[in-house]
């Protein structure tokens, strides 16, 4: 009897091990998002060859600018191609782009931006609806992106990067930069929260 | 197959997502600054030769339209070796490819000096350092 149970124990051990093993990675799958970068138009923040982890689904509303976010090439051309792009206007602001970017008149400061970007090449202003995005590639001079085919409505970005975890040398977080304008003083982080209503009050 | 390799091939995601650029990436060639450069040797060519050519005009009208075509072409090659160096090149590059300043600073002057000089040895070394620009150039579009 024992010599019949215990290859039906150990039967059902491996088929909890496997599950135990198979639904997270299942339920990873639905959650996250492993891709390959291709191309140059996000050099020097992604290179070629580089391995990302992605949440899928947009970043969140107060805290998007910066992020780096897949979406699906809406051109015909496209092909459906996925393209990895930095998220720059957000819902509700006008902007310019051209010779640098101007965000409700204010302009941008963009460290991680480089390349030739000719102001007379994009002079319309965008006024971005609500829930719509401007993606701009970081090497302005050789990005396909908003300038080419306009905002992206916020139910097309797909995912979200997080982390490079290839190649070694490189591993880390994507971190969203500060938002900053020429002649104005960093904007506090989105995610830090205000300190509770009057709790400085009685310093005055 | 080294075990760096063997990582790679085994975290490799199945998907690709594109950092793309489709204009005006696709548009950049060495060759712009190439046949400027070979319109830059022709001249000086030319002037050294100018006391045989034929027509209507003097020995020293032909070199001074000679010198003022060549001083337009040599600013071209400067031009479209800028384009390439500031636009099409990228910081990933350059960590490949160590020398690439070094080798448009020099192509550059090579391109100023033109201006001044009437030796179609130095359009050749002209041509020679935009070779090498453009060796570099196809290595990194099959990358």
């Amino acid at each position: 009897m024992i010599e019949l149970r215990r290859p039906r124990s150990v039967m059902t051990l491996a088929v909890a091990a496997v599950a135990c093993l198979v639904f997270p990675a299942w339920r990873l799958g639905r959650l996250l998002l492993r891709v390959e970068v291709a191309g140059d138009s996000m050099t020097p923040a992604l290179l070629p060859g580089d391995f990302l982890l992605l949440r899928r689904g947009p970043p969140p509303r107060e805290d998007a600018y910066g992020r780096i976010v897949i979406t699906e090439d809406p051109r015909p051309e496209g092909e459906g191609r996925l393209l990895l792009k930095r998220v720059i206007g957000l819902p509700g602001e006008a902007l310019r782009v051209g010779g640098g970017v101007q965000v409700n008149g204010r302009h941008l400061l963009e460290p991680y931006a480089h390349g030739n970007d000719p102001a007379e090449q994009h002079r319309g202003v965008h006024r971005l609806a609500e829930d719509t995005y401007f993606l701009l590639g970081d090497h302005r001079a050789a990005s396909t992106d908003s300038r080419d085919f306009g905002p992206v409505a916020r139910e097309r970005l797909s995912a979200t990067a997080v982390l490079r975890y290839w190649p070694p040398n490189r591993f880390g977080r994507l971190e969203a930069p500060p938002r900053r304008f020429l002649g104005a003083a960093p904007e506090p982080a989105p995610h830090v929260h205000d300190a509770e209503p009057g709790a400085d009050q009685g310093s005055s | 197959m080294s075990i760096r390799s063997s990582i790679e091939a085994l975290i490799r995601p199945s998907t690709v997502a594109s950092a793309h650029c489709d204009l005006p990436c696709g548009i950049y060639d060495p060759a712009q600054a190439r046949i400027e450069a070979e319109s830059v040797k022709a001249i000086q060519a030319r002037y050294q030769d100018a006391e045989n050519m034929k027509g209507a005009q003097t020995v020293e009208e032909y070199r001074t339209r000679a010198l003022a075509i060549k001083e337009q072409r040599a600013s071209m090659v400067k031009e479209h070796l800028w384009v390439l160096w500031t636009d099409y090149f990228t910081p990933a590059h350059l960590e490949k490819y160590p020398t690439l300043h070094d080798t448009f600073w020099k192509a550059t002057k090579l391109a100023g000096a033109a201006k001044k000089s009437q030796d179609p040895a130095q359009g050749q070394q002209l041509l020679d350092a935009i070779k090498e620009i453009d060796t570099i150039f196809w290595e990194t579009k099959k990358a």
